[in-house]
């Protein structure tokens, strides 16, 4: 007899919706910004996220969700990290760790309300040695 | 110096799990949108694969392809696949640590020390088993997607191990257009193993292939917690193009370099 | 691998490039990129941006362009000949610039003329495409050849 891991319930701690920029660090760097060479997606397809694979990401959260943006470089030797989001700081005040014992960096935090509205953001990237960061172009949101 | 071309094969675990379907939860990338590849980035990619070949009609450039399967949402593979082992020992150390500071101390207080027990148990977490080809998994801790120590795992918070491809087949194979293969690799990115192939480039055309891809869920057997795997199967496009090799000074054949006039002792 | 003449018939020129530090930096210089040649003579600037490949005439010439990441694009977009002194004014069909498209089939070589002038070095404007857009294309004009 098997059991599957429970579904997440309102008391139990919840799997954070993770937010994955794949990002072409090349194809970016060669044009000075973002368009075209960032791809969002998020585990929340399930819950109503749509723009997957897209710039303008629409992630779907309720108050109380915890958001986990990390990136994946789409060439495997090229650096890559998020400098930064910017977003509603009534909404969610993302803050940057590291994985335990590591220099790779996530950004983590929680949804604070949510409504009917978009909240739009922004990710900043770092990417290859480039000293000034890109910012997203499209905007993604937050769509409660 | 053969031209190396990378697949990037991105899997929405969990989805794919509970539909039991890569269907819609895998996102396929590569590194030829310049030469030509399309659909980026969705379910749907056709690769590029530009060859060329010389004046006498042999093979030109030797194009390898690369895949590279990667967890949605998971700890991202910049950090090594060693780190699930190495947070396990670490977790091990220091649960020894609070037990070794434990016992030296007086016995009176016996509430505190079952709570102390309680921190060091949910520190070491719960070890899994792992069925079939999955055993490099086994008696590790699970993780959570920010790599900490997960102890109740009923809670659904794990971080999926990455998916692994099993199989490499279908049209492109059986035409001989790639002879793909697995080969070990000391890169700890790839847990040491990795499929590539090599392409025959002199039959230009669209070509399908299927990839048999391994995920792993956690499931609770006879008491125990478990990583069983799951077979599943996506499937994609390469298309081949060849070309002739032109002399790029003339746009012909060999001639003299076109050095500028005037340059004199 | 020589001619009747004991002349190696071929020198290659590799030109390695760090793409993502080089789109990072928008330079080629700084490491980004460094010239080095196989040619039977006394080549100066091995490894640097400053190749001066000696050669002689009947010798095929050959460019490639190599990254350092092997997974990232990079092409030789243009290479041409400059003029006396600095003058910037390039010579013959090297100025044509080919569709973009399609420079991976591009065989950059030649045959160095018996006219060439011996002893000075003849630079070149060596221009790079890595992946495409606003700064996709860089330059050096700093390599050369020298007739031996």
């Amino acid at each position: 007899m098997t059991t599957k891991p429970r579904q997440q319930k309102a008391a139990a701690p919840r799997r954070p919706i993770s937010i994955t920029a794949v990002v072409d660090c090349v194809g970016a760097l060669a044009a000075g910004n973002t368009r075209g060479h960032v791809y969002l997606y998020d585990t929340n397809k399930a819950g109503g996220s749509a723009g997957l694979g897209t710039e303008q990401l629409r992630t779907r959260v309720t108050a109380g969700d915890q958001l986990l943006w990390n990136v994946l470089a789409l060439e495997c030797e090229a650096f890559v990290a998020i400098d930064g989001i910017e977003i509603d700081k009534e909404v969610c005040e993302p803050v940057r760790k590291v994985y335990p014992g590591t220099d790779v960096s996530y950004w983590i935090g929680t949804v604070k309300k949510s409504g009917t509205t978009e909240v739009p953001y922004q990710i900043r990237f770092k990417l290859g040695t480039r000293d000034e960061p890109l910012t997203t172009a499209l905007s993604p949101a937050l769509v409660g | 110096m053969p031209q190396q071309l990378a697949i990037i094969v991105l899997v929405d675990i969990g989805n794919a799990l509970e539909s039991r379907s890569l269907k819609d939860n895998t996102y396929l990338f590569d590194n030829m949108k310049l030469h030509g590849s399309e659909n980026q980035g969705t379910g749907d990619l056709v690769t590029a694969i530009n060859g060329a070949y010389w004046s006498d009609g042999s093979q030109a450039s030797e194009q390898v392809l690369n895949w590279l399967p990667y967890s949605l949402g998971s700890i991202p593979p910049t950090v090594p696949r060693s780190y699930q082992a190495a947070r396990t020992q670490q977790a091990d150390r220091q649960a020894l640590a609070d037990l070794t500071a434990l016992t030296g101390r007086p016995s009176s207080d016996g509430e505190d020390a079952e709570a102390a027990l309680s921190a060091i148990r949910k520190n070491v977490g719960t070890r899994v088993r792992a069925a079939g080809r999955s055993r490099a998994l086994a008696g590790q801790q699970v993780l959570d997607v920010t790599g900490k120590v997960v102890s109740d795992h009923g809670q659904g918070l794990h971080n999926y191990p990455a998916p692994v491809i099993t199989d490499v087949f279908g049209e492109a194979v059986d035409e001989k257009i790639i002879y793909p293969a697995a080969y070990g690799s000391p890169d700890l990115v790839t847990d040491g193993w990795y499929w590539s192939a090599t392409v025959d480039t002199s039959r230009p055309g669209t070509y399908t292939y299927k990839m048999r891809i391994q995920l792993h869920e956690l499931v609770q057997r006879a008491g125990d917690w478990t990583w069983e795997p799951v077979n599943l199967v996506c499937e994609s496009r390469l298309q081949v193009v060849s070309q002739p090799r032109r002399n790029a000074f003339t746009q012909a054949g060999l001639s003299y370099l076109p050095l500028a006039p005037g340059v004199s002792a | 691998m020589t001619n009747g003449v004991g002349v190696k018939p071929q020198v290659n020129i590799a030109v390695v490039v760090d793409v993502i530090g080089a789109l990072s930096d928008r330079s080629l210089l700084g490491g980004n990129c460094c010239l080095i040649d196989d040619g039977p003579f006394d080549s100066t600037g091995q490894g640097t941006h400053e190749l001066h490949t000696a050669v002689a005439p009947g010798q095929v010439v050959q460019w490639y362009a190599l990254a350092v990441d092997l997974q990232t694009p990079v092409e030789i977009r243009n290479i041409t000949f400059l003029g006396g002194a600095d003058a910037a004014g390039g010579a013959g069909p090297g100025e044509r610039v080919v569709d973009g498209d399609h420079l991976d089939l591009n065989v950059w070589s030649g045959v160095v003329p018996y006219s060439m002038t011996r002893g000075v070095p003849h630079r070149y404007r060596l221009e790079l495409q890595m992946y495409e857009g606003e700064n996709s294309v860089l330059h050096l004009e700093t390599p050369g050849l020298l007739c031996v």
